[in-house]
């Protein structure tokens, strides 16, 4: 019978998980304790047999058809929400590109909504720019690492432009060459998440 | 036909769901054995070794080869059962610990000397489920205790208290 108080002990010695100064403990414990002898005799041999236990068990069905089903549900599952992306992505770049045609200059404006101009434009295109960001953000992890790089890279090159041009026409709203600096590094953009939530959806 | 795991694994992360059910064919046995120990109720064992499966599945692009994919499917197998009991216990249902040895059978084991084995299973399944996992984790499946830890979010020291407690309880049952 082991010592009450030893149970610890005994489990990390056959473990071997105790320091060589608690060892030696408890080896001289062991050197005149019969019991916690024996203990270390059956933990050990239990341990074993534990190790030996068949590492695999057949089960009594096939379990692949459910799996396999469940499977499936997912992928086609997932083809709606890819469409979905795709139309959002598609509905995006159209509120963008109308706002992009309301910043160019009055001769080519065919239609300019009267009380939004600037402001109203520039919400319309970070509204269509996040929803772009959120397809992205969903579908970022089927890109390949290296692709992503280089999209952080050039989205970074690409928002700091915006960013100038844009605090310059809040400066000078009526600059229409700022606004085709705007508009182009906006398009920039537009196509470039457009492309990259066309890979990373196929 | 023999298929190259590398290959089987980049099939199937490619989603080839045919490369897939071979490593389903290849890894089904341990992941079973571990569900079913772990939970020691066939009923549940199967559905969580769909459970792990179907995760996988939607892991696979995750797994980048720097450990093997056994040791990745086994790991992902445990966190599934842990999850699963945890979602039991919070909706109030009852792990069974059971007194029906039907459950602790094991069709498709080997038979030869099978013994000491089978009553061994019995006994384990017979833990209370804490003691249970951490039996099975340390003594079968070699897991260290750190790494139990992190698993099923106890203390070093717990898991250790555990361990102990479920050999003493095994000792106990086998009348050692």
């Amino acid at each position: 019978m082991m010592c009450p108080d030893m149970e610890a002990s005994l489990n990390e010695y056959v473990d071997g998980t105790l320091s060589v100064h608690e060892r030696q403990a408890v080896d001289e414990h062991l050197a005149h304790c019969a019991g916690c002898r024996d203990a270390v005799v059956e933990l050990r041999r239990f341990v074993t047999e534990a190790h030996q236990l068949p590492p695999s068990i057949t089960p009594p069905r096939d379990l692949w058809p459910v799996i396999g089903r469940r499977i499936g549900q997912r992928a086609a599952r997932n083809v709606q929400p890819a469409w979905w992306r795709g139309a959002l992505a598609a509905a995006a770049v159209l509120v963008i590109a109308l706002g992009l045609y309301r910043l160019l200059p009055p001769f080519a404006a065919l239609y300019r909504p009267p009380g939004r101009g600037w402001v109203g434009v520039q919400a319309d295109f970070d509204r269509a720019t996040d929803e772009l960001g959120v397809i992205l953000a969903a579908e970022r992890g089927r890109l390949r690492p290296e692709t992503v790089a280089v999209l952080e890279r050039s989205l970074a090159v690409i928002d700091a432009a915006i960013a100038e041009s844009r605090a310059a026409l809040a400066r000078d709203p009526a600059n229409a060459e700022l606004r085709r600096l705007f508009a182009a590094a906006s398009r920039q953009k537009v196509e470039l998440l457009q492309w990259v939530t066309r890979v990373a959806a196929s | 036909m023999h298929s190259d795991p590398t290959d089987l694994i980049h099939r199937a992360q490619q989603g080839d769901r045919a490369a897939f059910e071979t490593l389903y064919h290849a890894h089904v046995g341990r992941v079973y054995a571990l569900c079913l120990r772990l939970t020691a109720d066939r009923a549940l064992a199967e559905e969580r070794t769909q459970d792990a499966f179907v995760r996988a599945w939607e892991r696979l692009a995750t797994f980048r080869g720097e450990s093997a994919f056994s040791s990745w499917l086994y790991r992902l197998t445990v966190n599934e059962v842990l999850l699963g009991r945890r979602a039991e216990r919070r909706r109030g249902a009852r792990i069974v610990t059971t007194d029906d040895p039907a459950a602790l059978e094991r069709p498709g084991a080997a038979s030869v000397g099978a013994g000491t084995a089978l009553d061994l299973e019995r006994a384990v399944a017979a833990l209370p489920p804490g003691a249970r996992e951490v039996f099975v984790l340390h003594d079968v499946e070699g897991y260290r205790h750190e790494e139990i830890a992190q698993l099923t979010g106890v203390a070093v020291g717990t898991s250790k208290a555990q361990l102990f407690r479920a050999r003493r309880l095994l000792r106990e049952a086998l009348n050692r």
